[in-house]
């Protein structure tokens, strides 16, 4: 199972400079999705974050987690997610572990803990080469119009 | 029958602290039968935080539709009463 980017834009409200996820690239029934942000040299938060010292800030890392999150939630209830609800990060406990820098492949596998129409609960680790670099437990709550 | 602990109190005891812990509602609060979002201000993301602790503790499925029913210590006691613990 491979999703391109047109596809993860049809489920992710997101959009450039805020969409955090390029590929997805493995699907597993409704339990796990696994999914990449290649970390671009010119990403504009490198501007500041830090100046010549250029490192992915840690909400960024979680943010990605997250919408990885909303992808596994829309596999899972494809109903909910096709009506286009609004998803809101209401509670995070996260551990982040090594830096991300240009150039790194992050890999981002979301498991679903508990999902209701409402709300949401996942864990979620973020990988550079193999090695874990943050995990995060997230809530969210679902909004349907 | 004062002060010997039973079953069911032990029970009800693990589930106020279960309960207590995730929505930082203090245990003294925490009587049978005040309602978890009318009495107590717990939402409704503090509420799938609760239904996910009972899944793993006791290995079950708590079904979305059974939710609305399991609204104060005294319903959600009953619910996992007879149910093994992880």
């Amino acid at each position: 199972m491979y999703w391109d980017k047109e596809k993860i834009k049809s489920i992710l409200p997101h959009r450039e400079p805020f969409l955090f996820i390029d590929e997805v690239i493995k699907i597993d029934g409704t339990e796990k999705v696994v999914a990449v942000k290649n970390i671009k040299d010119n990403e504009g938060f490198f501007d500041g974050h830090f100046p010549g010292k250029p490192i992915m800030p840690g909400v960024l890392i979680i943010e990605a987690m997250a919408q990885t999150s909303i992808i596994l939630f829309f596999v899972d209830k494809p109903e909910i997610a096709k009506a286009h609800p609004a998803y809101y990060l209401g509670k995070v406990k996260a551990e982040l572990l090594a830096p991300v820098y240009p150039g790194d492949r992050l890999i981002i596998e979301a498991e679903k803990v508990k999902f209701l129409d409402y709300a949401a609960i996942t864990d979620t680790i973020a990988k550079v080469n193999n090695k874990i670099v943050a995990k995060a437990n997230l809530v969210f709550s679902i909004k349907t119009p | 029958m004062r002060g010997v602990a039973t079953m069911s109190n032990i029970h009800e005891e693990e589930v106020k602290k279960m309960i207590a812990e995730i929505t930082e509602v203090p245990e003294e609060k925490l009587t049978p039968d005040a309602d978890f979002f009318n009495d107590l201000g717990i939402d409704s993301l503090k509420a799938i935080e609760i239904v996910a602790a009972f899944e793993k503790k006791y290995r079950i499925i708590i079904p979305e539709k059974d939710i609305p029913n399991i609204r104060n210590l005294r319903q959600i006691t009953e619910y996992t009463k007879h149910l093994k613990k992880d």
